[in-house]
C-alpha cells in the first residue's frame, strides 16, 4: 500500500513537472506587441528625440529653471509654441497632474520663420534642429521620477505627420 | 489532504497560465493581420532619377478603392458606393496640415472645373486625435473645428470625418495630404503623397475620368 502511494506521488509529480515545463515553452513562445492607435499604423520616424538631462538636483519646495534638450530628425520641422495659424498644433511641454513633482512654468525658445516654396506669403514658426525648453519644476524633498511630455507636430517641405506626444523622462532629487 | 490541495492549487495555476498564453497568441495574431493589412496598401515616395518630384506610388493602383461609409459634417451617413459612376479624388487632409490647407484652393477649382463631366471630391479629414467612438464631446469639438475650417475656405464638396478609423485599407496615411484618383468603374487609378502641384492634380483627374 505504501508502494502504491509513493508510485503515484512519483507519477503525479512528474506530471506537473511536464505540465510547468509546457506551460515554460508557451509563454516563452507567447508575443505580445504593444497595440497601435486607432486605426493608424505608427509612422516610422521619430520626428523628436530627448536628449537630456536623464536626472537633476534641485531644491525642495522651491521653483526651479531645468533646460530639457530636444533633437529633431534632420529635414522636419514642428510647430513652435506659438504657431503663425490658429488650426496649427503648438509645441507644448507638460507634467501629468498626478506626478510627485510639477510644472511651474515653461519657456519655449522663439520660433524661426520658413515659407514652402508653393507658397511663399505664407510664414511658419518652427523649430528645427535642437531646441531647449526651460521647465521650472517644483518637487518636495526626494526622489521623483517624472514622465514629462511632449506634444508636437512635424511636417516636412511637402507632408505633415500626425500629432505626437512623446515621454520626457527626468529622474526629480529635491533636497 | 494538503498535498491533493497543493496540487489541485498547482494545476489550477498551469491552466491559468495556458489560458493566458493562448490569448497573448492570439492578440500577436490580430495584430500581425492588422500590420500585413495596412502593409497591403502602404504605398511608398519612389526618388525620381533624373531629380525631379518623387512619386508615390501605391499597391492599391488597379485595385477597387477600399469601401467605407463615414458621416458628412452634418451627422448623415456618405458610403464611397454612392459615387460609383463617377470619378473621385478621395483627398485625406486635416486642419492641422498646412501643406493640405495650400493644395485646398486648387482642389476646389479643378473640382468646379470637371464636376459637369461626372468627377467629385470626398474631402476625408483625419486628425489622427485617437478619439474613441464614445467620446461625445470630443467628436462635437472635432465637427465644429472642421467646419469652421471647410466655411472659410469655402469647400463645396462633401467633408467627411473620422477618416483615421479607414486608415488601414488606404496604407496607413502617415503622411498627409494623401490622395487617391477613382476612375468611374471605382478602381484606383492614381494617388499622390504630399504638397505636389495643382498641374499634377489635374493629370490624374483626367486620368480618372477617361479611364
Amino acid at each position: 500500500m505504501r508502494g502504491l502511494i509513493s508510485a503515484k506521488s512519483k507519477v503525479g509529480g512528474a506530471c506537473v513537472a511536464v505540465a510547468a515545463l509546457a506551460l515554460w515553452g508557451t509563454i516563452t513562445s507567447a508575443q505580445i506587441v504593444p497595440a497601435s492607435g486607432q486605426g493608424r499604423a505608427q509612422s516610422q520616424t521619430q520626428a523628436v528625440t530627448y536628449l537630456f538631462p536623464e536626472q537633476v538636483t534641485v531644491p525642495a519646495g522651491k521653483p526651479s529653471a531645468v533646460a530639457l534638450h530636444f533633437r529633431i530628425a534632420p529635414g522636419l520641422h514642428i510647430n513652435s509654441h506659438t504657431p503663425s495659424d490658429e488650426y496649427l498644433i503648438p509645441t507644448v511641454f507638460s507634467i501629468p497632474a498626478d506626478s510627485s513633482a510639477h510644472l511651474d512654468a515653461a519657456k519655449y525658445p522663439a520660433g524661426t520663420e520658413i515659407t514652402l516654396a508653393v507658397d511663399p506669403k505664407t510664414k511658419l514658426s518652427v523649430y528645427t534642429g535642437d531646441f531647449v525648453i526651460e521647465a521650472r519644476l517644483v518637487a518636495a524633498p526626494g526622489n521623483h521620477l517624472v514622465q514629462g511630455k511632449l506634444h508636437y507636430q512635424a511636417c516636412d517641405r511637402n507632408e505633415c505627420m500626425p500629432p505626437k506626444t512623446i515621454t520626457v523622462p527626468i529622474d526629480v532629487i529635491a533636497r | 489532504m494538503r498535498r491533493n490541495t497543493l496540487v489541485l492549487c498547482v494545476t489550477l495555476f498551469i491552466l491559468a497560465g495556458f489560458a493566458w498564453a493562448g490569448w497573448a497568441n492570439w492578440e500577436y495574431r490580430q495584430q500581425a493581420a492588422e500590420r500585413l493589412l495596412a502593409a497591403s496598401g502602404r504605398g511608398e515616395l519612389v526618388p525620381d532619377p533624373s531629380g525631379g518630384a518623387a512619386t508615390y506610388v501605391t499597391p492599391l493602383k488597379g485595385k477597387p478603392a477600399p469601401s467605407f461609409a463615414l458621416e458628412d459634417l452634418s451627422g448623415k451617413k456618405v458610403s464611397l458606393a454612392s459615387y460609383r459612376g463617377k470619378a473621385l479624388l478621395i483627398n485625406f487632409w486635416a486642419t492641422w496640415c498646412a501643406p493640405c490647407k495650400i493644395e485646398t484652393p486648387w482642389i476646389i477649382e479643378l473640382r468646379n472645373k470637371y464636376a459637369s463631366q461626372g468627377f467629385e471630391v470626398l474631402g476625408i479629414d483625419t486628425e489622427g486625435d485617437d478619439l474613441k467612438p464614445g467620446d461625445t464631446a470630443g467628436w462635437a469639438k472635432n465637427k465644429a473645428e472642421v467646419s469652421k475650417f471647410v466655411q472659410q475656405m469655402k469647400v463645396p464638396y462633401p467633408v467627411l470625418i473620422n477618416g483615421d478609423s479607414i486608415s488601414t485599407p488606404y496604407g496607413g496615411l502617415d503622411e498627409l495630404p494623401t490622395s487617391f484618383f477613382v476612375d468611374r468603374q471605382g478602381k484606383v487609378v492614381a494617388a499622390q503623397l504630399g504638397l505636389t502641384s495643382e498641374r499634377d492634380i489635374e493629370g490624374n483627374i483626367k486620368k480618372a475620368l477617361t479611364q
